[in-house]
């Protein structure tokens, strides 16, 4: 076993031109507020800019096809990519992009070779920010039970409907969405896939009042969204996976946001407030030296490295195309869960200072009061920790000898 | 980043499961752990002779010269048993003091017949006052000439009554050091007592005016000693988890059968979500526990300091096996706690285990410590 990436010299000179071109092509003065919420049109733009160097190199989907626009490298290349962006407090891609991240994943299952022409450089190359819209008001954990249609229309699909939870501030380029394509067919085989350029006439966006919003690797999306679609015209061109195909292409992007994908990141939380407990005091002592704290800050480190471990195990089985069954929906469940327990934890061991963002009190330039909202609000995007659970169960064949396949992913 | 087993060490896991499917069926091991039946001698003399007690012990000692991985593969076979002892005890821990502090003369005399299983050396460390640091230590041992003597009492002693030889820690009097004498474990003045109830394979050994040569004394002297033990503790520790993942893995996978095969109000019991649930915390006790077990292995293999993980996998593989059995109760209810049935031997198992070479408490201090908290 090898628990880590291994670097060849090859690799090391890759890291050594990452690093160079990093140093020049960073763009100075990004931050990273601590409610993503807080992020303006300026940093958004500058993030974006940032997206469109790498994707010049290939480097902002470093795995994905170069005839797509991705960069056609492998994982031991991206895991050094990953990790020297990583060093500049910044991800791949370094904006929120959770769209691109899963719909691409998506098209290049599922999609014609025309499609795949005409979607995933754009998305590849940073060119494009693209939503994903799935939960309506009355499809959450049951995601099939969209209400939204699509009619067919000559070569047009009319599309009507309500979308909920979607997006980030400061607006997209594409969305795609799940909807409705035959009121007569069976469950699961009733669906179309979307991809919708965001500017069709009858499109609107709304904002939504969140605790906070979050739940995504990545970037922060800061709001969510309520979109509505009124008689939006979508050519049929748009439509990935054929006619009531839309739940199977759905099955590959459900499957990476259920955690399948891994990763390899740390949890910059926890880092955080490892930090601000040993250098910040309490009567006279560091707060690691309390031992109340002590206790609990052992069971946060505990279960983050519980979480990192299976993360990493899931981002070896995808990178090595080891057949996954419940791995996916297990580590999102568990790095839900350690949020939400992380939470209480710096409730018992900051206070009161970890409910605010107040400049004189609050732990952390408000990282922790981030947190404070984020561990519970976290717990649903992307399928509850009791969604996780079920997925699981049908994975793993409890009470039932035929047990349900993972999503394909290509 | 490559995180399966080698090719050779899918062998050995294939060839040790049956192994043990053969010499230690469900019902070998209920008669091993019955008060009232004979314990049968074949199925150790067969695990004697297909040299796995020597995989840790270098070539140039009569073993086999494996890796910490290696010894975690075999181990977890061993722990679906779970198949007692003494092998960690002896064979992991005992072996691995040995090389840590024992001389060259010492070496060559015990860790050959450690490896052949003719020596059983069970390291006698804790006491009435439970603990696993140094200055728990009360035994005493008197210098007198080229002689020690040793008085006192070892208690929760794991697989001490199939030791041949103990490696008993003592203080000595003169230097309040405290060393580890190798001693006959049928020797005048030793007593060995086991201990009743829930406890799995503990006893109490008593050393009355015991009388043993100064050249037994780990390394030929009663100073660094200590270190030595600790060093192999930190190395034992994470073979002893993957012990417990492989107890853990194999109810798992019972608690799943039956979870199809158990019916209740005209369904299988599985279809009930709040089975499902038990059988879930199960299997993220049972994940923790093996890749924080493996991480650690793997750290010791490439020569890297693995204190932190070390600590880890202990506090996860312990509490690990420890819930993951409770689960397993609640999967099964009353047939679990039927002794045929089986999974009691691991509930018995992990209670005795969550203690040995540390408790889950005792290593998330270590572990703050480790981390510089």
């Amino acid at each position: 076993m090898d628990f880590e990436p291994s670097y060849t010299p090859e690799q090391e000179e890759f890291r050594r031109e990452v690093k160079a071109w990093l140093k020049d092509n960073v763009p100075s003065g990004i931050v990273q507020p601590a409610d993503p919420i807080d992020l303006t049109e300026e940093q958004y733009q500058m993030r974006r800019e940032f997206g469109r160097r790498l994707g010049a190199k290939g480097w902002l989907w470093p795995t994905a096809a170069t005839e797509y626009g991705g960069g056609g490298l492998d994982v031991d290349h991206a895991v050094v990519l990953e990790e020297e962006v990583g060093l500049y407090d910044l991800t791949i891609p370094p904006f929120y992009d959770s769209g691109g991240r899963l719909g691409g994943a998506s098209i290049v299952v599922w999609g014609s070779e025309e499609q795949k022409k005409s979607f995933l450089p754009p998305i590849f190359t940073g060119e494009v920010r693209t939503w994903q819209l799935l939960s309506e008001p009355e499809a959450g954990s049951d995601l099939a039970n969209v209400k939204s249609t699509a009619v067919r229309d000559g070569d047009d699909y009319i599309i009507n409907g309500q979308k909920v939870y979607v997006g980030s501030s400061l607006g997209c380029d594409y969305m795609w969405t799940l909807t409705v394509t035959d009121t007569d067919a069976k469950r699961h085989e009733n669906l179309g896939w979307f991809m919708i350029p965001s500017d069709l006439p009858g499109i609107t966006v709304q904002p939504m009042d969140l605790l906070i919003s979050g739940g995504e690797s990545g970037a922060g999306s800061g709001v969510k969204n309520t979109v509505f679609f009124d008689n939006v015209r979508v050519p049929s061109f748009n439509l990935i996976g054929g006619h009531n195909q839309g739940w199977k292409v759905a099955t590959t992007h459900l499957e990476l946001e259920h955690g399948t994908g891994g990763r390899i990141s740390r949890n910059v939380v926890v880092d955080k407030l490892f930090d601000y407990c040993r250098t910040n005091e309490r009567r006279g002592e560091p707060i690691t030296k309390d031992p109340d704290a002590r206790e609990k800050l052992i069971d946060v480190y505990i279960e983050q490295e519980i979480v990192r471990l299976l993360q990493l195990r899931n981002y070896w089985m995808r990178h090595s195309s080891v057949t996954t069954t419940y791995e996916g929906p297990q580590a999102s469940y568990l790095r839900k869960t350690l949020g939400l327990k992380m939470s209480g934890h710096i409730l018992d061991i900051l206070g009161p200072a970890s409910l605010t963002f107040d400049p004189e009190l609050g732990a952390s330039e408000g990282h922790m009061e981030a947190h404070a909202r984020a561990g519970i609000v976290a717990i649903h995007p992307g399928g509850t920790t009791d969604i996780q659970k079920v997925i699981m169960s049908r994975r793993i064949g409890i009470g039932r000898e035929i047990r349900e396949k993972a999503g394909a992913l290509g | 980043m490559d995180l399966s087993l080698t090719p050779e060490q899918e062998m050995l896991k294939t060839a040790v499961r049956r192994f043990v499917q053969q010499e230690y069926p469900k019902e070998t091991l209920l008669q091993i752990a019955s008060p009232t039946e004979p314990t049968p001698d074949a199925p150790w003399e067969q695990l004697t002779q297909t040299g796995w007690l020597g995989i840790l012990i270098p070539t140039e000692y009569g073993g086999e010269g494996g890796s910490f991985t290696d010894a975690g593969v075999l181990f977890e076979e061993l722990g679906r048993g779970p198949v007692p002892g003494p092998h960690i005890s002896s064979a992991v821990l005992a072996a691995l003091t040995l090389l840590e502090g024992g001389t060259e003369e010492q070496k060559k005399e015990w860790l050959p017949r450690i490896a052949s299983g003719d020596v059983r050396m069970v390291p006698a460390i804790t006491e009435a006052d439970y603990g696993w640091l140094e200055s728990d230590v009360r035994l005493t041992a008197k210098v007198t000439g080229g002689e020690l003597r040793l008085n006192g009492k070892k208690a929760y002693v794991y697989d001490g009554e199939s030791a041949t030889h103990l490696l008993c820690a003592a203080r000595s009097e003169e230097s309040n050091d405290v060393g580890l004498v190798i001693v006959s474990a049928d020797g005048v003045g030793v007593s060995t007592r086991h201990l009743p109830g829930f406890a799995w394979n503990l006893s109490e050994i008593s050393l009355e005016n015991v009388v043993a040569d100064f050249s037994h004394t780990l390394g030929g002297e009663f100073a660094g000693a200590w270190d030595a033990l600790e060093r192999a503790e930190a190395k034992t520790i994470p073979i002893l988890c993957a012990y417990q993942v492989g107890g853990s893995q194999a109810i798992y996978e019972i608690s799943v059968d039956y979870s199809r095969t158990r019916h209740q109000f005209g369904t299988p019991i599985g279809r009930f979500q709040r089975v499902q649930d038990q059988i879930i915390n199960l299997l993220n006790c049972l994940d923790a526990a093996r890749w924080t077990a493996y991480e650690a292995l793997w750290k010791l293999d490439i020569g890297r300091d693995a204190s932190d993980s070390v600590h880890l996998a202990k506090a996860v593989g312990s509490e690990g096996y420890y819930e993951a059995c409770n689960y397993a109760h609640e999967v099964h209810a009353g047939v679990g706690s039927m002794t045929e049935y089986g999974l009691t031997l691991h509930t018995t198992a992990s209670r005795t285990l969550y203690h040995y070479l540390g408790d889950p408490k005792f290593h998330r201090r270590r572990l703050a410590d480790a981390l510089g908290l």
